[in-house]
């Protein structure tokens, strides 16, 4: 009984926050499927976000909700100046160049964002009221960034499906050459995909950020969780990245019931490994 | 006048040379057949004229502009068009997308419905399967596919790797018999085929291609008389 009133009270909270980690891990997939790099600058990016919402909010005085335009809009270019330094000249090199282009992103940012920041905790005391559901209380800042969370993968999809630049991306996801010779300048869509995926992951740091606090190096525990998001949803499968973000917010709700938060980890990789040896495609199936 | 031309090309992969100059010349409104047996670097010499490959020698001249250097997406968006050996489709994507993917340059995005209805005129079964992702079509829709794509660039050159490769005799025949209502309608076509009598038939001009280079040209008819070529290529 008591379990179950635990479980009450926290598997809310793990829902909600299972939205964000999608819109998180929806980044890292969506490069991933595009051009099969696996992008280890992931976590600074979703820190960077954090930050954003900090100096938007705090020291601007701006709604952060309203500051995720900019922090999209920062984010998008960012991953595009990226692409262009890091990733674009070990495009068609073996995994382990890009893997390393990325990782040095990563030390790059984690590096100067360390000198100008420090690694020391931030907080954004931002309040949005809680819900009282009875069995339990909602935090107003989590339901909003479930809310956004899932409007931001609704835009995504359509613009994936509907638009062409979208459609572009797709073509340029399904075969490379094929889009080049119709035309598609694949580069640029190359670049794009990349600019959306940090964006993406921007975002999910500034939404994290109105409700736990972070340093720059908060970023590397949300791109672990993505890395199993996206095995989860199948890597390349932005839509399934959000039922895998879902699944661990569940997971994240329900094992404190159970056992201690600890073991959260622990159960979540061994998940992670689980379905790689079971089907590695992903649970929702996803490119071969 | 050429409306494409391939001089003395030099092209391969990493350190294997394929092509050994190379030329070819498109005569603009003609069906023009590049011929020659599995492996003599036909593929090779059409990926370095469309700009997948880059020529180690030799230049690549369309519409009287030298376009050697120029991405295959600059080259598709000038109307120099190719289907790929294979098909190559966005598998993952519906017919319609499929379509629309091919008309992609400003040109021929101008022109996209018009040859929305050129292609469905010409590939009825197309629009009937518009909503249908291209992986699930059978082969030969996929190529009528492939095919339509590359008509909805609005191409000057269409180019078309194999058209007949692993297709029954009949799909075969249509496919050809559209090929001729292409060109009919202004379109300059090289057609390579390793089913060189179906090839040269259907053609005005025709080059042979044997170990890199040209080993003989002419038109269509004169080579299906050679007696070289129907002894090397038509086992007659």
């Amino acid at each position: 009984m008591q379990q179950l009133s635990l479980l009450l009270t926290s598997l809310p909270d793990g829902i909600l926050l299972g939205f964000v980690y999608g819109v998180a891990a929806m980044g890292l997939t969506l490069i991933w499927g595009v051009m099969d790099v696996i992008n280890l600058s992931h976590g600074p990016i979703i820190s960077l976000g954090m930050f954003g919402t900090f100096f938007i909010f705090i020291k601007m005085g701006i709604n952060p909700y309203l500051g995720l335009i900019p922090v999209a809009i920062l984010g998008l270019l960012l991953g595009v100046a990226i692409y262009f330094i890091a990733v674009h000249r070990v495009i068609d090199a073996p995994h382990l160049s890009s893997l390393l282009a990325t990782f040095s992103v990563n030390m790059i940012i984690i590096g100067i964002a360390t000198a100008a920041l420090t690694t020391s905790p931030y907080n954004v005391d931002f309040n949005m009221g809680s819900f009282d559901l009875g069995f339990t209380t909602i935090l107003g800042t989590r339901l909003i960034a479930a809310v956004i969370a899932i409007l931001v993968t609704g835009g995504l999809y359509f613009f994936l499906y509907r638009t062409r630049p979208g459609k572009y991306i797709r073509a340029v996801t399904n075969n490379r050459a094929a889009a080049e010779l119709m035309g598609v300048p694949s580069t640029q869509i190359l670049a794009l995909s990349f600019g959306l995926g940090t964006m993406l992951a921007a975002i999910s740091g500034a939404l994290i950020a109105t409700f736990f606090p972070f340093s720059i190096l908060s970023g590397a525990g949300y791109e672990l969780k993505s890395f199993v998001i996206g095995v989860l949803g199948g890597l390349g499968n932005p839509v399934g990245a959000l039922f895998g973000g879902l699944i661990l917010g569940v997971l994240e709700g329900a094992i404190p019931a159970f056992m201690e938060t600890s073991w959260v980890p622990v159960i979540e990789f061994g998940l992670f490994v689980i379905i790689l040896l079971v089907r590695p495609n992903g649970l929702f199936g996803a490119k071969e | 006048m050429a409306i494409l031309e391939a001089k003395d090309i030099s092209s391969g992969y990493g350190e294997v040379q394929i092509l050994w100059g190379a030329s070819l010349s498109l005569e603009e409104g003609k069906l023009t057949s590049l011929v020659g047996a599995n492996g003599v670097g036909k593929t090779t010499l059409l990926r370095t004229i469309v700009g997948l490959n880059k020529p180690w020698e030799g230049s690549i001249w369309f519409e009287g502009e030298d376009v050697s250097k120029l991405s295959a997406h600059a080259k598709a968006s000038m109307g120099l068009v190719l289907v790929p050996e294979g098909r190559q489709l966005f598998t993952d994507m519906t017919v319609y997308e499929n379509l629309e993917m091919g008309a992609t340059a400003q040109r021929s995005r101008a022109r996209m419905a018009e040859s929305f209805e050129k292609v469905f005129t010409m590939f009825p079964r197309l629009k009937e399967r518009r909503g249908q992702k291209s992986g699930t079509l059978s082969g030969g829709e996929q190529q009528m596919l492939a095919v339509a794509r590359g008509v909805m660039a609005d191409p000057k050159v269409l180019i078309i790797d194999e058209l007949s490769l692993g297709l029954a005799p009949v799909l075969v025949l249509d496919l050809f018999g559209s090929l001729k209502k292409l060109k009919d309608e202004g379109i300059t076509i090289l057609l390579v085929e390793q089913n060189v009598q179906m090839a040269l038939a259907v053609s005005d001009y025709g080059y042979v291609l044997a170990e890199g280079r040209n080993e003989m040209q002419g038109p269509a008819k004169e080579l299906i008389n050679n007696k070289e070529i129907r002894s090397a290529y038509l086992g007659i």
